[in-house]
């Protein structure tokens, strides 16, 4: 094995020494998750809480006839049974585009899992009892579980019209539409050599973080509440518990442990209201420790079906593309409308295509609700289009990377044309010749192997909203307050980073604040690789204030005219040559001490009228490449390369890029090989837990694996970073897909790629191809 | 609520297993039983805790003529042991597959048997090699051959009150070889979509062990001698063979799938039986 | 407490040398020994994740072995000796947790107790394990985030470190 070619690479220039940024260092509270006493939300002790259990259904969707709780509140060590009738009436409804989630299910439960009763107790077993306990007289109903039973004439509506009202499509069970297209449509035909069309699937997969979660909810004194929730969002959750529950933001405490893993799934609330109401009611802090199947009932992604019809030219030059695309979103909206129109505004991809037509739907179904999940709609159009292009190329005789290269956009070339145009931001031919250079493109592929390339974008935040803190006391320790979740991305060791750079101040002394809607200022949220960028620029802009101040104070300190003085990170420059920023914050603050305090704020107002809201701040862009052996007995993949290339304009810390890298693209490799969400005819998950929901392990990396990057330092973030958190996961799946074909000589359409289904996809093409 | 109990000797076992009238559950190794527990907490499970009984036979005993494994056998061991990796390898071999490190350091192979999971790792193997199974209850021992011993998906012949003291495997004549295969849906720990163990005889004959592909582990009938040097005939014995097999489609596989992989495991693990040196096998 | 040899009782009295300290706890029969560490003895640096055996979250060593704890009860640890991340880290970092951090094996962090005490027993099992006999070992041990790679090599650094030592 060429264990010499493992790790990550760069081209980037090598960071000078004496910067911090730039450097391998370590993770921000990373002794404190080896050694295990990282405290995740279930690991904080809490005097005289009490524990929280759910009834539910054992189908997808139903009417509630009758509750019993008599035999639950018989039990011991109860506290409260609360159902939909004790919620003040009409039960509130909550979320961000639409406010279609009951606090608790009311009249219908709409997927399998929805809480119909919850149960306060003394200890968690007394709660699991006396829920067990609870008898819910229930009718099933005819529920929708795919994407042809919800639209089909007739189709039961997973939302009753008044849930949407004076809402065009609220008589269907299609939750939002969007159409992008340019250059017209009707000629497409005559300019192209070959067409392609086919249907391709992606999996309802769910986020599976170690992690599940839970809640806790305290009464205060004041009337108000107190929080805990491992959230992508505290800003958002304080939010919505004031909204919901009509209590001033000021007494909304929102305390956010660091998620064990979020990936896209712990953005929005959920429970978060019912909890809160049961802390109120019972007068007792109330906790909710969930369980992995109760993670998997609480968030998935958009499973994906796509319509493809694409064109192309002798010479492989895309002539036309398009797309139908239906998201299968589930029962209750979440941000699957965004996740849809986000992910089919960059459906066909980074390329140069004179004509396109998307139109995307997102449709209901009685499924636990899709929110956003790492790449948030890309992969999933993203699947269909590269392997449009492999099938183009495959019917043209061309090489598949070839094929990209004449396609893909030059810098600041526009992909997306018509109104709102949106133009490549970065050097991406240098990503994609790079991967196809790290796993030998033009070495010939060894007997009973195939080789697939593939190229991913997603658009970045669109807007943006995160201000900072930052604080230099006199000793020349410093505190950064900054809101991001620290979910494993490992935001706070850049802000770490980029303190230390700024003022001049040791790694050592550095502490970051956050998690805490009390202590921490505004910070829209954690999500779309948007942090290193938005508040990374933030926490720069604080740490210039206080230069600012710092030399302000000093002038009138020091009695220098502050025309004679300048700073520079780390420094203030004085007409007797520069010293440190602490030693100038010194003798600026002189005999009371005190300190200073620097506030940054990065702010990013959207577009009118742009169907994203806005221009995306940065595009992710990467391209990755795969080789597999295939047994075409079993069907059998065995991942021998794996490379993958992002964009990432400047690594900040380059460990933490690797790790993000690899671990999107190993994330990757389970919607494109194993993982799915299989349900039942009642509307039941079947795999429902980890014994059948398979995920990667160590052993199902590929043999050898690298990641590199691309710097061209060319961000809109501190140093010319760029967000690259979700990358190396865009286009795994058209990269296995490709290589798979390539082995078989058959394409497989429906992820995951399974064993099986590689077995019946040779078994058909020899059926149809009798030799 | 479930109750606990830990005797220390096998008719203090039988005592609490049979006060418990129904609701006891034997516990070794755990990896099944806890989670079933978890499943259905509040189950009156009466557990009874056999790893304190000091009059069972020990984990592994190595006679003459058979291996003699005791409720406390872990795959651990059973993996790792060089002479059932010579003489049984097909038994080493499926107990290395057994979960992982963690689950193999507590699974014992009477539980694994006891479970009665038709995707039992090592139920293939020891078919093959024609083991027997020996229960001890009120009405005292009784031995019987593990293909009897499987009723359907989790129920065996083993009474509410009786435990399974040991299971012996003969230790095959010198010319026999074994293998086995297994297919899952990840290259990480997983559970068998199909298994399978061939063992071949010095003349040819062919008899295979299957996972998978019924409602309880199966065995097959000896085939005729088959020249194991030629492809065809290997593929026309394990045809006749597997014809026993009614394999169901649930969330592993599709059942045509486990029909056709049934067919090339069983070629394979016969394949690789035929390959092995003389005891020795792959 | 009756006689739990023969009579079956709901609540069972554990004694365990756990980390080095006798501690006792009573339990009820059903609780694993996860709920066990966590909820009775205040000791969460042992994580729940699949509460199934499938994760490898949860693993610590009860009389030197690598157990998931999650499958075993409480009760069937009595007079056992267990080590548990905290006891692993009583002295501070260890090379191997040092290695995980200079790996860049450590992003969410959860599953990192359970890939410690999971990749510790191995260097003492198979002090020159192969790349390929680590993953396989390890397949035991699930990371969401997916820091195979990182993990890997932070135990093949920590092996090689040890050999030097030695």
């Amino acid at each position: 094995m060429p264990d010499e070619n493992q790790g990550h690479s760069s081209n980037g220039p090598v960071a000078s020494t004496d910067r911090v940024v730039g450097q391998r260092v370590h993770r921000y509270g990373g002794v404190d998750r080896v050694t295990g006493a990282q405290r995740y939300l279930s690991d904080i002790t809490f005097t005289d809480a009490a524990h929280v259990a759910f009834a539910t259904v054992p189908v997808g969707c139903a009417a509630i006839d009758a509750i019993d709780t008599s035999p639950a509140v018989a039990m011991p060590g109860v506290i409260a049974v609360v159902h939909a009738d004790d919620l003040p009436q009409p039960v509130a409804r909550f979320g961000i585009s639409h406010r279609d989630r009951p606090v608790i299910a009311t009249e219908t439960v709409n997927y399998h899992g929805e809480p119909v009763a919850a149960v306060v107790a003394e200890t968690e077993d007394e709660a699991r009892a006396a829920a067990n306990a609870v008898v819910i007289h229930y009718t099933e109903l005819n529920g929708v579980y795919g994407l042809d039973a919800a639209l089909a004439d007739g189709a039961r509506l997973v939302q009753d019209p008044s849930v949407r009202p004076g809402d065009d499509l609220n008589s269907t069970n299609v939750l939002e539409q969007v159409e992008y297209a340019w250059g017209g449509v009707g000629s497409e035909g005559a300019s192209s050599h070959t067409i392609i069309e086919d249907t391709y699937t992606f999996p309802m997969v769910t986020h599976f973080p170690i992690e599940p979660g839970g809640i806790v909810a305290a009464p205060t004194d004041d009337g108000g509440i107190e929080v805990y929730s491992p959230v992508q969002h505290p800003y958002l959750l304080q939010r919505t518990i004031a909204e919901v529950w009509s209590i001033p933001l000021s007494r909304v405490r929102v305390i956010a442990p660091d998620p064990g893993g979020g990936f896209g799934g712990k953005q929005t609330p959920r429970y978060e209201p019912l909890i809160a109401f049961l802390a109120l009611k019972t007068g007792r802090t109330c906790r909710l420790v969930l369980s992995l199947e109760e993670a998997f009932q609480m968030m998935r992604r958009s499973g994906c079906r796509i319509h493809a019809r694409t064109g192309f030219t002798e010479a492989g030059e895309l002539t036309f593309h398009e797309m139908r695309v239906d998201f299968v979103v589930g029962a209750y909206a979440d941000v699957a409308p965004r996740v849809m129109t986000k992910g089919s505004y960059v459906g066909a991809g980074p390329y140069r295509i004179p004509r396109v037509s998307i139109n995307a739907r997102a449709v209901l179904t009685n499924t636990v609700p899709s929110c956003a999940f790492r790449g948030f709609g890309a992969p999933q159009v993203g699947w269909a289009t590269e392997s449009q292009l492999d099938a183009g190329a495959r019917a043209l005789g061309l090489d598949s990377l070839e094929v990209r290269r004449r396609n893909l956009v030059q810098h600041d070339e526009a992909f997306i044309r018509g109104d709102y145009e949106a133009r490549a931001d970065g050097r991406w031919h240098e990503s994609l010749e790079k991967a196809a250079e790290l796993i030998g493109w033009h070495e010939p592929t060894p007997l009973g192997r195939g080789r697939g390339i593939s190229v991913g974008i997603k658009p970045g935040a669109t807007t943006g909203l995160s201000q900072s803190l930052v604080r230099l006391l006199y000793d020349g320790s410093a505190m950064a307050y900054a809101g991001t979740s620290d979910m494993g991305q490992g935001a706070r060791t850049l802000w770490k980073q980029i303190l230390a750079d700024e003022l001049g101040v040791d790694l050592d002394l550095i502490t970051i604040i956050s998690g805490d809607t009390n202590a921490v200022p505004f910070d829209l949220q954690t999500s779309a690789s948007r942090s290193t960028v938005f508040m990374g620029n933030a926490v720069l802009a604080a740490c210039e204030d206080i230069r600012d101040r710092v030399l302000e104070l000093y002038a009138e300190a020091t009695e220098t005219p502050q025309s004679e003085l300048a700073h520079s990170p780390g420094q203030l420059v004085t007409p007797s040559g520069a010293i440190s920023l602490v030693e100038a914050a010194q003798t600026a603050l002189g005999g009371l001490r005190g300190e200073f305090v620097g506030q940054g704020t990065s702010r990013l107002w959207g577009t009118k009228g742009h169907p994203l809201g806005g221009d995306a701040a940065f595009y992710e862009f990467n391209a990755t490449a795969i080789e597999v052996e295939v047994d075409r007995a079993t069907g059998e993949i065995l991942l021998t390369k794996h490379v993958t290339v992002g964009d990432v304009g400047t690594e900040i810390n380059p460990l933490q890029v690797v790790s993000q890298d690899e671990g999107a693209a190993i994330m990757g490799l389970g919607h494109s090989l194993m993982e799915q969400m299989l349900f039942d005819e009642h509307g039941r998950i079947l795999n429902l837990g980890a014994i059948d929901y398979r995920i990667p392990t160590f052993n199902d990396v590929a043999l050898h694996m690298q990641t590199a990057s691309v710097e061209n330092h060319d961000g809109p973030g501190p140093y010319g970073c760029k967000g690259i958190s979700e990358g190396a996961l865009l286009c795994t799946a058209g990269a296995v897909g490709a290589a798979v074909a390539d082995a078989i000589g058959t394409p497989v359409r429906d992820l995951p790629i399974t064993a099986e289904r590689v077995w019946r996809t040779i078994r058909d093409a020899n059926r149809d191809s009798p030799d | 609520m479930a109750s606990y109990c830990r005797p220390h000797t096998v008719s203090e076992a039988l005592a609490a297993l049979a006060n418990a009238e129904g609701h006891g559950r034997i516990l070794v190794g755990g990896t099944d039983l806890l989670v079933h527990l978890r499943k259905d907490p509040f189950a009156p499970t009466v557990i009874v805790d056999i790893k304190s009984v000091s009059d069972f036979p020990p984990a592994v005993e190595f006679g003459a003529e058979a291996v003699r494994f005791g409720p406390t056998a872990r795959m651990s061991e059973i993996s790792s042991d060089p002479f059932i990796a010579d003489h049984l390898p097909a038994l080493g071999a499926s107990a290395r597959v057994v979960g992982s490190i963690a689950i193999r350091n507590r699974a014992t192979l009477i539980g694994n048997i006891c479970n009665a999971s038709p995707a039992a790792d090592t139920a293939p193997a020891l078919l093959v090699y024609g083991s027997t199974v020996t229960m001890t209850g009120p009405g005292g021992e009784r031995t019987m051959p593990l293909a009897d011993f499987f009723v359907e998906p989790g129920q065996t012949r083993c009474g509410p009150d009786e435990i399974v003291i040991r299971v012996d495997v003969p230790i095959p004549d010198r010319g026999h070889r074994s293998a086995f295969q297994r297919l899952t849906r990840r290259r990480g720990v997983d559970l068998a979509t199909v298994s399978v163990a061939a063992g071949v005889d010095a003349d040819g004959r062919i008899v295979l062990g299957l996972g998978c592909v019924g409602p309880t582990p199966l065995l097959t009938d000896a085939s005729p001698p088959v020249d194991l040097t030629d492809p065809d005939a290997i593929e026309g014995a394990v045809e006749e063979l597997v014809s026993i097999t009614t394999p169901i489609s649930d969330v592993r596989a599709a059942r045509d799938y486990r029909e056709a992989m049934v067919r090339v495991l069983a070629v394979r693990a016969v394949q690789a039986a035929a390959a092995a040196s003389e005891g020795v096998s792959s | 407490m009756t006689d739990s040899s023969v009579h079956p009782t709901s609540e069972v009295a554990v004694a365990v040398e756990l980390n080095g300290e006798h501690v006792h706890a009573t339990i009820p029969a059903h609780r694993t020994l996860l709920d066990m560490l966590r909820d009775d003895l205040g000791l969460c640096g042992t994580k729940r994740c699949c509460a199934e055996g499938e994760c490898g979250a949860c693993s610590v060593l009860l009389d030197g072995e690598l157990v998931n704890s999650c499958l075993v009860l409480g009760a069937e640890a009595d007079g056992g000796v267990l080590l548990t991340i905290e006891g692993l880290s009583m002295d501070g970092v260890t090379d191997l947790q040092e290695e995980f951090l200079a790996a860049g094996a450590v992003q969410c962090g959860v599953c990192i107790p359970g890939q410690v005490m999971a990749a510790e027993q191995l260097l003492q099992t198979n002090p020159d394990a192969s790349r390929d006999e680590i993953r396989d070992v390890m397949s035991g041990n699930l990371c969401r985030c997916a820091s195979y790679q990182r993990i890997v090599e932070a135990i093949q650094t920590a092996a090689a470190g040890r050999r030097t030592d030695a």
